[in-house]
């Protein structure tokens, strides 16, 4: 598999604060690639760095083999990264379909003129985008709240049509930043069905950004590990579970064994972890 | 009972409305206001005019200040220069009207870029100040370039002869406005419907997810500047025509106050909501004063005397009691009415 997405000693630092140090990260095409880490670690920093909210103090990204050095935070969008918001950012005024139409924004040209007069371009243009986000809403399976302003939804509804307007933005690289949290277990489960789908079907490469061991350690192909802005672990589910630093970073050098010691991080189980994390 | 609707094409989902009524309804009250100016005394003509030039303008500020969601108290130096574009254009350089009304619009969009420039930082209050201290800018601007405005003194302006049309009678002038007012309503509609409006609907609820959505915020604004008053100045332009005379004078800052009381009242954003606040609004005035002289003439005379000043006491009133009972303004209660008409006896 080539690869999609690398950063290179990725860095930002706030004032005083290590927010993300040095981290080197590959994402391959078509890949699910989860981002854990304690609180605070920098994981939506990091997030921030990828999809243009934020410039990097020090290193770089290289997207389809282009760096994105230099490329303003509005392009991000255009060249096929696309995201979600950790605490909902969606245009809460506006109904599901709008919301997802202002995410089908690039793809559409029409200018001040044609958009005031509403004929030829402007037209055709509106009635694909509607086709497109009809698809949208069907795959997602929200026909029945289309038209509801989405402050009305539910929370994990409001989710949904945040990934929803995401994939309106047609992007080749989705990041999701802590999708399930605060949800129950069925729509938990409905959330990975969907991303599970959205990469097999649609062909999108996702990372994602969770706090929920058994999403993670279920659907990952990769996992990426962070504590104080730094790599700490990286691998399959099952390879990241058994580390000792990624034991230590989540559960304190006390319930870790001593280095070299019997295989006693097997004995964790994920939702052990899970437990822990979402207190 | 009127019972769900479905859609056969995507074409249909992107209508207006789906309603044949409101278009009727829409269509009948078109043919009125033709209709009207033949039907009414000259005062009842005059205040139509004026309510269908602020229909324009509040329209126009609605674009910044209603989708956007960026507050201006410098609409007034858009009329102004709008005004002042026709007025030079056509009475004193003598060019075809249309040329005056090209210019209206133009030269409050080139200077909104002025003011907008410096306002893609701000916000709130801070913008708010910004775009007064702009309006008392052009005031001086105007009153200092006297070889090309006639200073303090002001430009006399004609109404127009245009595409083979004569707006000079009170009828056809209203006819004018009417149509000025119906172009603009269908523009703002058609603009909130495209990929621009929702842009700036965006900038305006959350700005870090619009540019995460490849939204580039500096340009939108400022495209909402321009086009806001482009629109405002078509606005002024028609302000001074019907005015007779364009001056410093004829656009005092209470008009800004006005325009934004409009939007707060009818609800921001909403383009029918514009409509029905500046229905409101320049009633209110003469409501009240139909009430005061009710009280006998010492009533009438406090009147007549502190017009003014009754005026902003009353903008004033109005958006406070807004704000405070009904934040969606007119547009929501409309709404809530309609729904209620459609459903009863159901709650929804």
């Amino acid at each position: 598999m080539t690869i999609l997405l690398s950063a290179e000693k990725l860095s930002k630092r706030f004032g005083g604060l290590q927010a993300v140090a040095d981290v080197d990260l590959e994402v391959r095409h078509g890949e699910i690639c989860s981002v854990i880490g304690p609180n605070g670690a920098g994981k939506t920093t990091l997030f921030n760095l990828i999809s243009g909210v934020l410039p990097p103090t020090a290193g770089r990204l290289v997207f389809e083999g282009r760096s994105l050095e230099g490329v303003r935070p509005w392009h991000f969008a255009r060249l096929g990264i696309g995201r979600t918001f950790q605490n909902l950012a969606l245009f809460r005024h506006g109904t599901v379909v709008e919301n997802m139409l202002t995410g089908h924004h690039v793809h559409m040209r029409a200018n001040v003129l044609e958009a005031v007069v509403h004929l030829g371009r402007a037209r055709r243009e509106e009635i694909a985008a509607r086709r497109r986000i009809e698809g949208i809403i069907e795959f997602l399976e929200m026909e029945h709240v289309r038209d509801a302003v989405v402050g009305t939804l539910s929370y994990g509804q409001q989710k949904r049509v945040e990934l929803g307007r995401a994939l309106a933005c047609e992007p080749k690289l989705l990041l999701l930043d802590e999708m399930v949290s605060g949800m129950n277990r069925e729509e938990t489960e409905d959330i990975a069905r969907f991303v599970l789908d959205i990469r097999d079907q649609l062909g999108v490469t996702i990372v994602m950004i969770e706090h929920d061991m058994r999403i993670v350690m279920d659907i990952s192909d990769r996992v990426h590990v962070i504590n104080f802005g730094r790599k700490i672990a990286e691998g399959a589910p099952s390879e990241v579970k058994a580390n000792p630093a990624v034991l230590e970073a989540y559960l304190g050098t006390n319930h870790g064994e001593p280095p070299g010691a019997a295989p006693a991080p097997t004995t964790v189980k994920p939702s052990r972890v899970s437990a822990h994390v979402g207190g | 009972m009127r019972s769900g609707t479905y859609k056969e094409t995507y074409g249909e989902l992107i209508a207006l409305t789906d309603s044949r009524l409101v278009w009727f309804w829409g269509a009948a009250l078109m043919v009125v206001l033709a209709a009207a100016p033949y039907l009414v005394n000259a005062y009842v003509l005059s205040l139509m005019t004026i309510m269908l030039i602020t229909v324009v303008g509040a329209l126009g500020l609605n674009i910044l200040t209603g989708y956007t969601g960026l507050i201006s108290l410098g609409h007034v130096g858009f009329l102004v220069s709008g005004a002042y574009g026709y007025a030079v254009v056509v009475s004193r350089w003598g060019l075809p009207p249309l040329a005056g009304f090209v210019a209206a619009g133009v030269v409050p969009a080139a200077l909104s870029l002025v003011v907008g420039a410096p306002s893609l930082r701000l916000r709130g209050l801070y913008l708010a100040i910004t775009t007064l201290a702009f309006a008392f800018i052009i005031d001086n601007l105007i009153l200092q370039a006297g070889p090309l405005t006639n200073g303090a003194r002001g430009i006399t302006v004609e109404r127009p002869d245009m595409l083979g049309l004569s707006f000079a009678s009170d009828a056809a002038f209203s006819h004018l406005c009417l149509a000025a007012a119906i172009l603009t309503l269908f523009g703002t509609l058609n603009l909130r419907r495209s990929r621009i409006g929702r842009a700036l609907v965006a900038i305006r609820d959350n700005d870090i997810a619009a540019r995460a959505m490849g939204i580039n915020l500096n340009a939108y604004k400022l495209l909402a500047f321009v086009t806001s008053a482009f629109v405002t100045g078509i606005a002024g332009a028609l302000y001074g025509i019907n005015l007779s005379y364009v001056s410093v004078e004829g656009f005092p800052f209470l008009l800004s106050i006005e325009a934004l009381a409009i939007l707060i009242v009818g609800g921001l954003g909403s383009p029918l909501g514009a409509i029905l606040g500046t229905i409101f609004i320049m009633l209110l005035p003469e409501v009240t004063g139909s009430l005061l002289r009710l009280f006998g003439t010492q009533a009438e005379a406090l009147f007549s005397t502190g017009a003014q000043e009754l005026k902003s006491t009353l903008y004033g009133l109005v958006i406070i009691l807004f704000l405070r009972f009904e934040p969606g303004g007119l547009v929501r209660i409309w709404h809530d009415v309609r729904r209620l008409w459609v459903h009863w006896p159901l709650r929804f």
